[in-house]
C-alpha cells in the first residue's frame, strides 16, 4: 500500500508542488526555533554553579578622584564587613554575574589554545557565591606574592586546555611574556546565567592594593531589605566623596538576563506558530478540496473492496508521504548545520531539533488530514460513483 | 449466486420520495449472463449497486454467492465486495493519476498478497482483455474502448465469481461496444456469472436472459438462450 501511494503522490507531483513547498518551510522555520529552543533548554538544564539569591553588587566609580584609591576601597571593604547585615563580602571585576560587561581572550597550554572568559575576584568569591571548589584550592592571601600568578579554572577550560591531564600546578600561557598558575578547578561557572552555555572560563586574583576593581558582592541576611540598602549607599557614599555608589540584587540582572534570551525566543515562537498555522489552514482546505474532487476514486475504491478505514487510512497515509517527501528535502538542508559548523553548537543539539521538527509537522499533518479522511471514508459508494 | 427477495429502495431527501425499486424479485444463477434493460431513470443502476452491495435496499433480503446479507457491515460488505464481486462502469472509473497496471492493481492492495503477485495477476488480467503491451501508459493515453477494457481487467484481477456492468458499452461506438462485449462473453464462458445494464438491443440479444425495468418494477423477465456455460 505505501508503494501504492507512493506512486500516487508522486505522479501528482507538480499538483502537489505548492504543499510540498509549504511543508518543507514549515520545516525548515520549526528546525530553526526549536535548535534554539533544545539549545536554550539544554543550558538551562546545566546548574549555574554558585549562588545568587541574597547577593548584592555593590558598584563604585571614583569619577575624577584618583587620590589614594587603594586605601579608600580597603578602608570600604573593612566598613562593609562591620554590617551585621553583610554575612560575606568579596571584591571583583565588572563582570559580576549577569551583567552585561565581558572579558575574554585567548590562552593556551602547550598547543591547544581557547578563548577564556577572565573573572577578575578574591579569595573570598568561591565562598561569598558559594561556588564549589573541585580540585586543588581557591585563592589565599598568600597568592598575592607567588611568582606566576594564581588562577582557578572552571572545567570547561580544563577539558578544552587539559584533556584528562591533571591541571593543577600547570602554567598556562596568558601572553607572549607570562604565565598563569593554575591552583584550582571548579565545576560549572555559568556567569550570563541558566541559559548561557558553560564556557571556559578562568578566575585571577585580586591583589590587596588594586586600584581597578570596584565591584563588591555582599552576601546579606536572607529578608535584608530595601532599607538597609539606602543606609549602605549612604554610608559608603559619605565615605568617598564625589565616587558613584549604585547597589543591585543579583536577582533583577538575572532577570534582564533571562529576557535577553528568551525574548528572542517567544518572538521566534509567536512568528512560527502563525505560519504553522497558517499552513495548517491551508492544508486543510487543500485536502478537502481534494476529497471532494476524488468522490469517484473513494467509491471506486469502497466497490474494490476498501473498507471505510481502507479509505481513512489512505488518506492519511498519502498527507504522510508527502510530508515525508518534503522533510526528506528539508533534512538534505538542515544536516549542512552539524555538517559545516554553522554556529557553535554542539551537533546533538540539531538532531533533536530536527527529530522534534518532523513530529510537530507529522502532528500537524495529521490533524489537518483527520477530519477530510474521515469525511472521506463516509462517502457512500454508491453516491460516489453517481457523481458525474 | 445473486438472489434478490421482496427488494424495495426508496430514496428519500428532504423535498421528495423517490421509490427507485418496487418489490424486485430476481434469482440469477451460476455461470448466467443477464441484461437488464429499461428507460432511464427505471432504476437499473440502483438494482445493481444493490446487487453489488454498494447500496442497501429499503426492504427485501439480498444474497450474494452463497451468504445472506442481513447485516450492513462494513468490513464484512468490503470483503464481499473484494472477494466475490467485480465492477464495470459506463464512465470507466479509472483514476488518472496512475499507469494501467497500477490502476488494475487495486482491488489486489485489498487482500493479502505480495506485490510481485499483484503485479503478476495484473498482468494476467491484461493479457486476457489483450493489453499487454499497454500496461506502462497512463489512462489518458488511451481511447475509449482500452480504457474499458483496463476496467474490466481491474474487474477480473480478484478472480471474481459476479461480474457485475452498468453500461459498460455506453460510452463507446459500436464497434468498440462488440469487442467488449465479446471480451464478457468470454468470462462468462470461462465460468463468471454475469450482470450486465444496456441500453442496446442487440447487445442484450446477445446474452442468456433479459430482465426488463420500467419504473422501479420488473416487467419481464425472458430467457434468450440455454446454453449456459457451466451449469446451475
Ligand atoms: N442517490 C440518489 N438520491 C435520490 N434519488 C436517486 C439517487 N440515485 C438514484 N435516484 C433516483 O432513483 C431513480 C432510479 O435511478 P437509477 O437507478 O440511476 O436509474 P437508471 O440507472 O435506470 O437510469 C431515478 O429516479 C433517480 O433520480
Ligand atoms: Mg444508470
Amino acid at each position: 500500500m505505501i508503494r501504492h501511494l507512493f506512486k500516487l503522490i508522486w505522479n501528482k507531483k507538480r499538483a502537489h508542488s505548492l504543499l510540498m513547498v509549504e511543508i518543507w518551510a514549515s520545516f525548515m522555520v520549526l528546525f530553526g526555533v526549536l535548535s534554539l529552543i533544545v539549545y536554550n533548554v539544554r543550558n538551562y538544564m546545566e546548574p549555574i554553579g554558585f549562588d545568587y539569591e541574597d547577593r548584592w553588587v555593590l558598584n563604585l566609580s571614583n569619577n575624577q578622584d584618583t587620590v589614594a584609591v587603594g586605601d579608600k576601597v580597603a578602608s570600604i571593604i573593612q566598613r562593609l564587613n562591620q554590617y551585621s547585615e553583610v554575612e560575606e563580602v568579596t571584591r571583583t571585576g565588572s563582570n559580576t554575574p549577569f551583567s552585561m560587561n565581558t572579558m575574554n581572550n585567548s590562552v593556551s597550554y602547550k598547543d591547544v589554545s581557547t578563548l577564556t572568559n577572565f573573572y577578575p575576584v578574591d579569595e573570598n568569591y568561591a565562598t561569598t557565591m558559594n561556588l564549589p571548589v573541585a580540585a586543588g584550592r581557591w585563592f589565599n592571601k598568600a597568592d598575592a606574592v607567588a611568582k606566576h600568578e594564581p588562577i582557578v579554572i572552571n572545567n570547561a577550560t580544563r577539558e578544552k586546555l587539559f584533556g584528562t591531564e591533571n591541571p593543577i600546578g600547570k602554567l598556562v600561557k596568558r601572553d607572549d611574556k607570562s604565565f598563569w598558575r593554575v591552583v584550582g578547578v571548579v565545576d560549572n561557572y555559568k556567569a550570563k546565567g541558566e541559559f548561557m552555555s558553560d564556557e571556559p572560563g578562568l578566575f585571577t586574583f585580586i591583589k590587596d592594593k588594586n586600584a581597578w576593581e570596584k565591584e563588591f558582592i555582599l552576601k546579606v541576611k536572607p529578608g535584608t531589605d530595601a532599607n538597609f540598602e539606602a543606609k549602605l549607599v549612604r554610608d559608603i557614599a559619605g565615605m568617598v566623596k564625589d565616587w558613584n555608589v549604585e547597589v543591585t540584587y543579583m536577582t533583577d540582572s538575572r532577570k534582564n538576563q533571562h529576557s535577553l534570551t528568551l525574548v528572542p525566543v517567544v518572538i521566534f515562537l509567536v512568528i512560527c506558530s502563525f505560519l504553522l498555522v497558517n499552513v495548517a489552514l491551508g492544508l486543510f482546505g487543500i485536502l478537502n478540496l481534494n476529497i471532494a474532487k476524488r468522490k469517484d476514486e473513494i467509491g471506486l475504491r469502497r466497490a474494490m473492496g476498501a473498507t471505510e478505514k481502507a479509505v481513512t487510512r489512505q488518506f492519511l497515509g498519502e498527507i504522510w508521504v508527502l510530508a515525508t517527501i518534503s522533510m526528506l528535502l528539508g533534512l538534505l538542508f538542515a544536516v549542512q548545520f552539524p555538517l559545516l559548523h554553522v554556529f557553535d553548537i554542539a551537533g546533538g543539539i540539531y538532531v533533536v531539533a530536527m527529530a522534534l521538527a518532523m513530529g510537530v509537522v507529522y502532528l500537524i499533518v495529521t490533524l489537518c488530514a483527520w477530519y477530510p479522511s474521515q469525511q472521506a471514508s463516509r462517502i457512500h459508494p454508491a453516491v460516489a460513483l453517481h457523481a458525474e | 449466486m445473486i438472489k434478490l427477495q421482496n427488494i424495495e429502495k426508496v430514496y428519500r431527501t428532504s423535498s421528495i420520495e423517490t421509490l427507485a425499486l418496487n418489490n424486485v424479485n430476481i434469482h440469477i444463477r451460476k455461470g448466467e449472463f443477464v441484461s437488464i434493460m429499461g428507460p432511464s431513470g427505471c432504476g437499473k443502476s440502483t438494482l445493481l449497486n444493490i446487487m453489488g452491495l454498494l447500496d442497501e435496499p429499503s426492504k427485501g433480503t439480498v444474497e450474494i454467492a452463497g451468504s445472506t446479507v442481513d447485516k450492513y457491515q462494513d468490513k464484512a460488505l468490503a470483503r464481499l465486495r473484494n472477494e466475490k464481486l467485480g465492477f464495470i462502469f459506463q464512465s470507466f472509473h479509472l483514476i488518472s493519476d496512475l499507469s494501467v497496471l497500477d490502476n488494475v492493481e487495486i482491488p489486489l492492495l485489498y487482500r493479502k498478497g505480495s506485490a510481485r503477485e499483484r503485479r503478476e495477476l495484473a498482468q494476467e488480467a491484461l493479457e486476457k482483455v489483450g493489453l499487454s503491451n499497454r500496461m506502462k501508459h497512463f489512462p489518458k493515453e488511451l481511447s475509449g474502448g482500452q480504457k474499458q477494457r483496463v476496467a474490466i481487467a481491474r474487474a477480473i484481477v480478484g478472480k471474481p465469481e459476479i461480474i457485475l456492468a452498468d453500461e459498460p458499452t455506453g460510452n463507446l461506438d459500436s464497434a468498440m461496444g462488440n469487442e467488449i462485449l465479446s471480451i464478457l462473453q468470454n468470462l462468462n464462458k470461462e465460468g463468471a456469472t454475469i450482470v450486465m445494464v444496456t441500453h442496446d438491443e442487440a447487445m442484450a440479444k446477445r446474452t442468456h436472459r433479459l430482465i426488463r425495468l420500467f419504473d422501479g418494477t420488473q416487467v419481464t423477465d425472458s430467457v434468450l438462450s440455454t446454453n449456459l456455460a457451466t451449469g446451475v
